[in-house]
Order: C-alpha cells, then sequence, then structure tokens
C-alpha cells in the first residue's frame, strides 16, 4: 500500500493534463452524442457485469440493465467502456461519463467525484470452507489455529477497508490479502489458501452455486450503498442521473430489475427510496377520519366501561373480605389469604390473565376472553384492595370495637356495623384511585383477545397513520369516561360523609 | 348483685389486680376510687369481660366470668346485662345520635325499627337530648356526647351499668349535666359502678364505696363510713 499513494498522485496529475482535452462530457454533449459511457470491469463479474456464458460477446448483469435504463431516462444509449475496476473512477477524465459498478459512496468519494444517489444496497458477507474454522465472525478476534487468520478481499473495495480497520483496531486478528479478481479470494479459500474471504453479499449468493464446498461464515455485516460516479465539472449530467434514478425508482422499473436478479427488489427499495417518491395518499379530513373511527371508538370504549364497572365491584368485595379474614378470621386462613395477597401482588396482571384464560382451559375449564377479564382484573385488583381495607380497618380505633363489643354486639355484628362502616369512608380516597387505576389497566385485556379502547386505538391508529389525531380523540374518550367516574366517586363519598338516615 | 373473688390480673408478668374480693356491692351505686394506675379500669373491664383474668371469679348481674376467659356466647349475654359508659364517649361517628342508640336493640335484640325508635327518642328525651337525634356525634358538645352514651348503653336495658371515669374529658359545666343524669338513674334505682374522683358525686350517690390501691382493695365500705 505505501507505493501505491505516489502512483496515485501520479496518474492524477496525468489526469489533469489530460483533462484539457478529454472528453468529460456535460448533459448536452451526450446528448448531442446520443451515447452515455458508462464504465465498469467485466472481470468483477456477477451479478453486476459479466459476459453472458451463453454468448460471451455479450455483457449481461444487473448493471448493465441498470445503465440502459439510465441512458434510457436521459434519451440516448448507453456503451460500455472496460475499465479495471480500482481504477475505474480515472477513467472520468478519460473517456467515460460515468462509473457503475459496485462503487460504494463514501465521504471520500463525495468529496472527490460526483455520486449519485444509492441505487443498489449490500452488505459484507464472510465465506469459509464447510465444516472448517472460523465459524463466526467473532472468532476472529482470536488468531485461527494456525496463527492469524487469512482472509481474502477485493483491492479496494469496502470488505478490503473493512477488514484492514478491523485489524487495526486490534478487533481481528487477520492477514488482509488483496486480489484483483473478484472471485480470486473465493478460488482460495476453496483451495485451502486462505481460511476465508469477505465480499458483497450479492456476489456471494450469486455465485454459491459455484463454489460449493464454501459457506456463509455468520450473517452478513457492515455494508453500504453503491453509487453511480461522474466528475464534479459534470454537475447537469449528475443532476440529471439522480432525476432518473428516483423515476426508476417512484416507478417500480428499478424493483423489477432487481426481482429478475433476485436481488430482493422490496428491501432494496425500502433501503433507497426518498419520502419524497413515495407517492402521497389523498389525505382524510380529520372530520372523515373521525366519522370513520369513532364508532369503532365508541363500542370499544363500552368495552372499557363494562370491564371496569364489572371487576371492580368484584375486586372490592373480594378485597374487604380478604382483609377481614386476615385481622379477624380463623388463625389457620390468615396465612393463606396473605398468601393469595402476595402472589397476585407479586406477579403482573397480564400473567394471570394469561393463566386464566389460557391456562384453565387446559384443566377442562375454558372462560369466554370478557369472563376471563373481569375475573382477572377482579383477582388482581383484590389484593391491592385487601391491603387497603386492612390499613382503613386497623385505622378505627380500638374503643369503636368495645364500645360495640360492650353493647353486646358480635365480633361480627360489630365488623359488619361498626368497623367496616368507618373503614369504608377511610379508605374512600385510595380506593377511587385505584378504580381509576383499574379503568386504565383494562388496556392489559388486550392481551387475551379483548378488544377495549386502547386496542382498538393503536389498531385504526396503525392503519391509518394518524397517530395523533387518534390519540387526542381516545384521550378526550378516556376522560369523558372517568371524568363521571370521579363525579361518580365525589358523590358516594358525600353520601358517605352524611348519617344513615332513619333506622338500620 | 356484683361479687368478685380474689380476682387476679397481670399486664406483662405484673400483678394490675392482686386479689380483689368485693362484696358489698349490691343493688344501688358503688363508686370505685384509687389513684391513677390503681387498677379501677381494669377492674371494670375485667367486669364487662373486654380483658382476661388469670386468678379468681366475677359474678354480677347472674353472669359467672372465670379464670381464663369466656365463651362467645357468654360474653354476648353478659354484655346485653351489663352495660358500660368510657371515658372517651367512643360513640360511633358514621352514625347518627338517634342510629347510635338504636344500634344495638335493632341488631342484637332484634328489636322493631319502630318500637327501637321509640325506646331510643325516650331515652335522648330523658337525658336532655331530643332536639339532637338526627345530628351526627362530631357536632355535639363532650357533655351531649358522653349522654348519649349513656342513653346508648342504656338502650339495652342493662341490669348493671357500668361508668370509668365519665366526667374526666369534661370541663365542670358539662360535668355536671351528665352527673345529674347519672344522678337521675342512680335515684330510679339502676345498679351501677362508678369509678370516678368526684367527691361530691361519690358523697351524693355512693351506698358502697371501694377504694383501690395499686391492684389491692385497701378499703371498702358505706359512702357515711368511707367519705366521712
Ligand atoms: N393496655 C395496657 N397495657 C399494659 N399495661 C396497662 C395497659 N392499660 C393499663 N395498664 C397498666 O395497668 C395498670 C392499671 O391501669 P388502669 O388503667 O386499670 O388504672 P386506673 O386506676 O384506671 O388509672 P387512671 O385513674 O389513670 O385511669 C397501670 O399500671 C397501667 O400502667
Ligand atoms: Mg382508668
Amino acid at each position: 500500500m505505501i507505493g501505491f499513494r505516489p502512483a496515485i498522485a501520479t496518474l492524477a496529475c496525468l489526469a489533469a493534463v489530460a483533462a484539457s482535452w478529454a472528453i468529460a462530457a456535460e448533459l448536452d454533449e451526450i446528448q448531442s452524442r446520443g451515447e452515455l459511457v458508462w464504465a465498469a470491469d467485466q472481470e468483477g463479474g456477477g451479478p453486476h457485469v459479466f459476459p453472458d456464458p451463453s454468448d460471451p460477446r455479450r455483457l449481461v448483469g444487473f448493471e448493465v440493465e441498470f445503465a440502459e435504463l439510465l441512458a434510457g431516462e436521459l434519451g440516448v444509449k448507453a456503451r460500455f467502456q472496460q475499465g479495471q475496476w480500482d481504477r475505474l473512477p480515472l477513467l472520468l477524465d478519460q473517456t467515460a461519463d460515468c462509473v457503475i459498478n459496485g462503487i460504494e459512496l463514501t465521504p471520500e468519494r463525495r468529496r472527490d467525484y460526483g455520486c449519485s444517489r444509492p441505487y443498489f444496497g449490500y452488505a459484507l458477507q464472510m465465506v469459509g470452507r464447510r465444516a472448517a474454522p472460523p465459524a463466526m465472525l467473532a472468532d476472529l478476534a482470536e488468531a485461527g489455529p494456525a496463527g492469524a487468520w487469512r482472509v481474502g478481499v477485493l483491492t479496494g473495495s469496502a470488505a478490503e477497508i473493512e477488514m484492514r480497520a478491523r485489524a487495526a483496531r486490534g478487533e481481528a486478528q487477520v492477514e488482509v490479502i488483496g486480489y484483483d479478481g473478484t472471485l480470486d479470494s473465493m478460488e482460495q479459500v476453496q483451495s485451502g489458501v486462505l481460511d476465508a474471504a469477505v465480499l458483497d453479499d450479492c456476489i456471494v449468493t450469486f455465485y454459491a452455486d459455484r463454489f460449493a464446498a464454501l459457506r456463509n461464515v455468520d450473517r452478513p455485516f457492515a455494508g453500504g450503498l453503491y453509487t453511480v460516479l461522474t466528475s464534479h465539472r459534470t454537475p447537469k449530467l449528475a443532476a440529471a442521473i439522480d432525476g432518473a434514478i428516483g423515476r426508476l425508482i417512484a416507478d417500480g422499473r428499478l424493483k423489477k430489475l432487481y426481482d429478475r436478479w433476485d436481488l430482493a427488489g422490496r428491501q432494496q427499495m425500502l433501503m433507497l427510496r426518498d419520502a419524497a417518491e413515495i407517492p402521497v395518499a389523498r389525505g382524510r379530513t380529520l372530520g372523515e377520519l373521525v366519522r370513520q373511527t369513532l364508532p369503532l371508538l365508541l363500542s370499544s370504549a363500552g368495552m372499557t366501561v363494562l370491564l371496569s364497572c364489572a371487576a371492580f365491584p368484584l375486586a372490592v368485595a373480594a378485597g374487604l373480605a380478604v382483609a377481614v379474614g386476615r385481622l379477624h378470621g380463623p388463625a389457620w386462613l390468615r396465612p393463606l389469604l396473605t398468601g393469595y395477597v402476595e402472589v397476585l401482588r407479586g406477579t403482573p396482571l397480564m400473567l394471570q390473565l394469561y393463566a386464566i384464560f389460557f391456562l384453565l382451559p387446559k384443566i377442562g375449564l375454558a372462560l369466554p376472553a370478557l369472563v376471563a377479564a373481569i375475573i382477572g382484573l377482579a383477582l388482581n385488583y383484590s389484593a391491592y384492595e385487601s391491603e387497603i381495607y386492612r390499613a382503613g380497618l386497623k385505622a378505627v380505633p380500638l374503643g369503636q370495637f368495645e364500645a360495640a363489643l360492650s353493647l353486646g354486639l358480635t365480633k361480627w355484628q360489630a365488623l359488619r356495623h361498626v368497623l367496616v362502616p368507618q373503614a369504608v369512608r377511610i379508605v374512600m380516597p385510595p380506593v377511587t384511585s385505584d378504580f381509576i387505576a383499574l379503568f386504565k389497566d383494562t388496556s392489559v385485556c388486550s392481551a387475551i383477545t379483548v378488544i377495549e379502547l386502547t386496542k382498538r386505538y393503536s389498531v385504526l391508529a396503525l392503519s391509518t397513520g394518524r397517530i395523533v389525531e387518534l390519540a387526542v380523540v381516545t384521550a378526550v374518550l378516556y376522560l369523558c369516561m372517568s371524568w363521571p367516574l370521579a363525579v361518580l366517586s365525589r358523590w358516594f363519598e358525600s353520601r358517605l360523609d352524611r348519617p344513615a338516615g332513619g333506622g338500620q | 348483685m356484683i361479687e368478685i373473688d380474689s380476682l387476679t390480673k397481670r399486664r406483662a408478668g405484673k400483678p394490675v389486680l392482686d386479689g380483689v374480693s368485693l362484696r358489698g356491692a349490691e343493688a344501688g351505686v358503688t363508686v370505685l376510687v384509687g389513684a391513677s394506675g390503681s387498677g379501677k379500669s381494669t377492674l371494670l373491664r375485667c367486669m364487662n369481660g373486654l380483658e382476661i383474668f388469670e386468678g379468681g371469679t366475677i359474678t354480677i348481674a347472674g353472669h359467672r366470668l372465670a379464670a381464663g376467659g369466656q365463651s362467645i356466647a357468654a360474653l354476648d349475654d353478659l354484655r346485653r346485662d351489663v352495660g358500660m359508659v368510657f371515658q372517651q364517649f367512643n360513640l360511633f361517628p358514621h352514625l347518627s345520635v338517634l342510629d347510635n342508640v338504636m344500634l344495638a336493640p335493632r341488631v342484637v335484640a332484634k328489636v322493631p325499627v319502630e318500637e327501637a325508635r321509640c325506646r331510643a327518642v325516650d331515652l335522648l328525651d330523658r337525658v336532655g337530648l331530643s332536639a339532637f337525634v338526627a345530628a351526627r356525634p362530631a357536632t355535639l358538645s363532650g357533655g351531649q356526647q358522653q349522654r348519649v352514651a349513656i342513653a346508648r348503653a342504656l338502650a339495652m336495658r342493662p341490669r348493671v351499668m357500668l361508668f370509668d371515669e365519665p366526667t374526666s374529658a369534661l370541663d365542670p359545666t358539662m360535668t355536671s349535666e351528665v352527673l345529674d343524669v347519672i344522678l337521675d338513674l342512680a335515684k330510679a334505682g339502676q345498679t351501677m359502678v362508678v369509678v370516678t374522683h368526684d367527691h361530691g358525686f361519690a358523697k351524693r350517690a355512693a351506698t358502697w364505696v371501694v377504694e383501690l390501691a395499686a391492684g389491692r382493695i385497701v378499703r371498702q365500705g358505706t359512702a357515711a363510713a368511707m367519705l366521712g
């Protein structure tokens, strides 16, 4: 590599001299000439540019077809210009208008040349012999059985740059060996001279049949984008090529081309597309959006209300019973109830819903999703409510209990008429906020196929793409529901604040 | 009506009541006096089954309480016949004054609503609170609250009423309101045991006076003999 730089400098000087009479043509010249001269190295091989095996006089390859499409867009014919791959850019000052041959888009190239928008994306793939190390990319971190791994690359390729960088950083114990022919490195791996080769993934795939003794090592890594190189002196040509690529992408011709070459056209398009080329769907007005989605959102809101209003009273009743049992029940019952509370509080609601919906059927108890959801919510919240009620019951002064007993009430009568009614008042604020919490927790029920408001929102947001507008509508619906709940609970609170009227 | 035989009660290993025997407290007003911490409240609470004691027996209103606690049924029976009024009133704050008084007759004695209400209104009238039937306890003065508590205990028509310093949380005017009610009860023949520091009340009402000191009865006798 050391002697290489002066060589490039010399060539660059020669090129600069040559530039005075060279034919780096601008767009109007090309169009009047009727030909776009594109440079590539047919030795580079498939699937880029290579002689047709059945008629070696003809060149084929996805870049050949791409060049023809590109020229067509400029209103001219494509003419191929052979060059040595690592010196192709120099031809821009000679006879070529552009270079189309797996040239990676890099910051340096953008500085030195006109670079079109990308027309292809690739990744690097390492190949090795079957049943021989390395088995994984990570294996390169340590030296191989015979010292540093010998890894072949195409000289000047992204693979060479990447592997040398890894070696320099000490990430890979490799000796990087550069070859002028794309397939040389794979041949050398097959013959056992090299441990591995690193190439563009499309090349590995294309020649997989020929190198049956080789296998892919690990997944593709690194990678980048191919660009069409032009000279800085031909900005109009560069702009015209960009425009042409944009049209080829937008109207699907490039995707068809890649699909024909089995190059994952759809993925390529996803990589290459600019937002501007994606046709903008006709916008729905906010009115239309609301009209179309509101009925669905409303019915799901109804589900949310149903879940909350069915589950919470059950949770409160069960929670109260558990709290009373833990404080006043028989001794054998108390640890059982403590276990009940800790299990339900210590495991996620989601898991409990799964257990009820998916596991109970295994012991022959299949519940409809809605019933499972209500039971799950009620059980889960009963644990929390029981803790609240336990604290509430403890907060009632002992004198209240003694006064009730001294009047002849039994323990259970005292609980029923004196302690629990007071505890209920004491715990009103935390219980109310738990109701609102449960109200929001109903969204977890979507995990067991119950479609409530949040689930409906995410489905609709995904399908319409109107994430923000629907979020606002959904939030308003939630507020419309929780507001009355808050008012209702305040009303309960105020009602409980007054003495119970009449007799018992 | 009340007979206590060598009652022993310990708390944390220390005797709080130590061989208390009480005989003279027949029908009438027994006043329990003694220094703070001498065991007056504890003795009263034992008589209502709110405390378990380790030794001796209590016979009260025909119920016999043995050491080591009573059956739940026995306690429920006992408490119908022995009412208690606490120093801190302990009214039920979530119920109106009327409902405080009606609760036990309705729930324990299963008295029909109308009858229970009549009885409660009568009792509240008797303690001078007929104007407050619908009020919440919290809105009443301390003296009024204690009178409600007395009415509430009377609603079960107990044969014995226990008062534990019923006026010590009250200022002098309210104290006399409450003591007047208790005196009226005494005149009407209600058997009661009253823990009090009020010398005047003891003199006017007591038929039998018992003095406790450090968990033992040090003196007991008629009011005339004890209070001079
Ligand atoms: N809950 C309790 N736990 C432990 N010790 C107690 C408790 N209640 C009372 N005692 C102790 O028992 C003893 C008797 O208390 P008691 O309340 O019966 O006294 P008292 O004569 O009523 O006093 P006072 O005039 O202050 O009310 C005291 O030494 C007291 O410290
Ligand atoms: Mg006391």
